[in-house]
C-alpha cells in the first residue's frame, strides 16, 4: 500500500485529469467532487480500479454510497489509511 | 422547456421507426429461441481449449502475453470470457431495468411491441451468461455504482439511456461476431457468442436508428451548454464500458501478481488502444454521422 501521501497526489492527479480544464484549479482536498458535478457516476469504475491499485486490495462495491467519495479528504480517508474512518472490507 | 414539449418530441421521433419496429418485432418472432434446452458440459478444462479469441484478450499484443506459454494463455482466455460473460450480464442488468421503466409509456408507446421483444431477448442472454458463469467460475462483481439523482432532464435521460444501450452493445458485438466465427474456441463459448451475435444485431439496427432519432429531434432544444455535457458524459461512458475489459480480477485469477498495476499497463498499452480504437470505429462513424459526438473520445484510446 502507498503512503498517505503518495495516495493523495495520485487521487488529486487523476481527479484533475477528469475535470474540465477550466475547473481543475478549483478543485482542492475539500470540494464535493460529484454535488459539484467535477465526478459522476460514470467515472465511479475508474476511481475504484484507482483506489485498488493504490491500496493493492479490493473493494466491495456493494458497500458503497454517495458518502464514501464526498471529497478527496473522505476518499482518501475511507479507503488509502488504515485509520478506524476506514471503511470494513472496503 | 415543458414536459408537454418533450413527450411530443419523442412521440415524433419514436414514430418515425414504425417500419423499422415492425420488421424487427416480426424477425425476433421468426427467430424465438428457448434457452432453457441448452446441453451444458457437466464440467470446462480452462487449459484444454480457448474461450476468448487470443487476439481480443486483454493482455494482447503486451510483453506480458508474449511470455505466456499456451496453457497459460488459454487459461487467461477463460477468465476473460467469465469477464464478459459477467459485465454482459451487469450491463443487461441495467437495461432490462431501463426497458422495463419504459414499457407501456405514452410518449413511447410507438415502440412498446419491440421493447417486449427486447426486454426478453435480453433476459434470454443472461440465461447464457449466468449459466456458465455460474457453472464453471463465478459471476465477477461490477465496479458501478449508480448514486441517487441526475444532473440530466427526464428526456435527456431517455436519449442517455437508448445512446448507452447501442454503444454497450456496439462493444460487445465487435467480440460476439468475431468469436462466432473462430473455430478455435469451445464450442460452447463459440455458440453464446453466436447466439449472442445474431439477436444483437437487430438490438443495433434498433438502437443506432432510436439514438440518432432522438438526437435528431430532441437535441436542438436542449441548448449548447447541455448537449456539451451530455458529449463529455458519453465520452466517459466509453471509458468506463472499456475499462470493463481489463479487470484485475481476471489476472489474479489467472495467476499473475499485483492485478491492479497489470490492468493499468494493460490499458495503456500501444496495441490495446489500437484495438480499441479498432473496434470502437463502427459505434464512433455512427455516434458522428448522428451529431452526437463531434470529437472522439479521447481517453479510451
Amino acid at each position: 500500500m502507498l503512503s498517505e501521501r503518495e495516495a493523495r497526489d495520485a487521487l488529486r492527479s487523476w481527479v484533475a485529469s477528469k475535470a474540465k480544464p477550466e475547473a481543475s484549479g478549483r478543485i482542492d482536498d475539500a470540494t464535493p467532487l460529484f454535488a459539484d458535478r467535477y465526478l459522476t457516476s460514470v467515472h465511479v469504475p475508474e476511481l475504484l480500479l484507482l483506489l485498488e491499485r493504490l491500496r493493492g486490495a479490493p473493494i466491495d462495491p456493494e458497500r458503497l454510497g454517495p458518502g464514501d467519495f464526498h471529497d478527496i479528504n473522505t476518499i482518501v480517508r475511507r479507503f488509502c489509511t488504515p485509520a478506524p474512518g476506514r471503511l470494513p472490507g472496503g | 422547456m415543458s414536459g408537454t414539449d418533450a413527450a411530443s418530441r419523442l412521440r415524433e421521433a419514436v414514430a418515425s421507426l414504425d417500419d423499422t419496429v415492425d420488421r424487427l418485432a416480426s424477425l425476433s418472432r421468426r427467430n424465438y429461441h428457448n434457452p432453457y434446452e441448452a446441453a451444458w458440459p457437466q464440467a470446462v478444462d480452462p487449459e484444454g481449449s480457448w474461450y476468448t479469441t487470443p487476439e481480443l484478450t486483454s493482455l494482447y499484443g503486451t510483453s506480458v502475453w508474449d511470455g505466456l506459454a499456451e496453457p497459460a494463455r488459454r487459461r487467461l482466455s477463460f477468465f476473460e470470457a467469465v469477464n464478459f460473460f459477467s459485465l454482459n450480464i451487469h450491463g443487461e442488468k441495467m437495461l432490462m431495468a431501463g426497458l422495463a421503466s419504459r414499457l407501456y409509456r405514452p410518449d413511447l408507446a410507438g415502440i412498446a411491441d419491440y421493447l417486449h421483444h427486447f426486454l426478453d431477448e435480453e433476459n434470454k442472454h443472461s440465461v447464457y451468461f449466468g449459466g456458465f458463469c455460474r457453472r464453471y467460475a463465478r459471476i465477477y462483481r461490477s465496479r458501478q455504482v449508480e448514486f441517487p439523482g441526475s444532473p440530466f432532464t427526464a428526456e435527456q435521460d431517455d436519449f442517455l439511456f437508448f445512446a448507452k444501450t447501442m454503444i454497450f452493445e456496439e462493444i460487445v458485438d465487435y467480440f460476439n461476431a468475431r468469436q462466432a466465427k473462430d473455430a478455435r474456441l469451445h464450442p460452447l463459448a463459440r455458440f453464446i457468442n453466436e447466439y449472442h451475435h445474431a439477436e444483437e444485431t437487430r438490438h443495433l439496427v434498433f438502437g443506432r436508428r432510436l439514438t440518432a432519432r432522438l438526437w435528431e429531434v430532441c437535441a436542438p432544444a436542449w441548448g449548447t451548454e447541455a448537449r456539451e455535457s451530455i458529449r463529455e458524459y458519453l465520452h466517459a461512458f466509453v471509458v468506463m464500458a472499456w475499462r470493463e475489459y481489463y479487470n484485475p480480477d481476471v489476472y489474479a485469477d489467472s495467476g499473475f501478481d499485483d492485478p491492479w498495476s497489470l490492468a493499468e499497463r494493460a490499458w495503456q498499452a500501444a496495441p490495446q488502444q489500437a484495438h480499441r480504437r479498432a473496434a470502437f470505429t463502427r459505434c464512433l462513424g455512427v455516434l458522428r454521422a448522428a451529431g452526437v459526438f463531434d470529437k472522439d473520445p479521447a481517453d479510451a484510446f
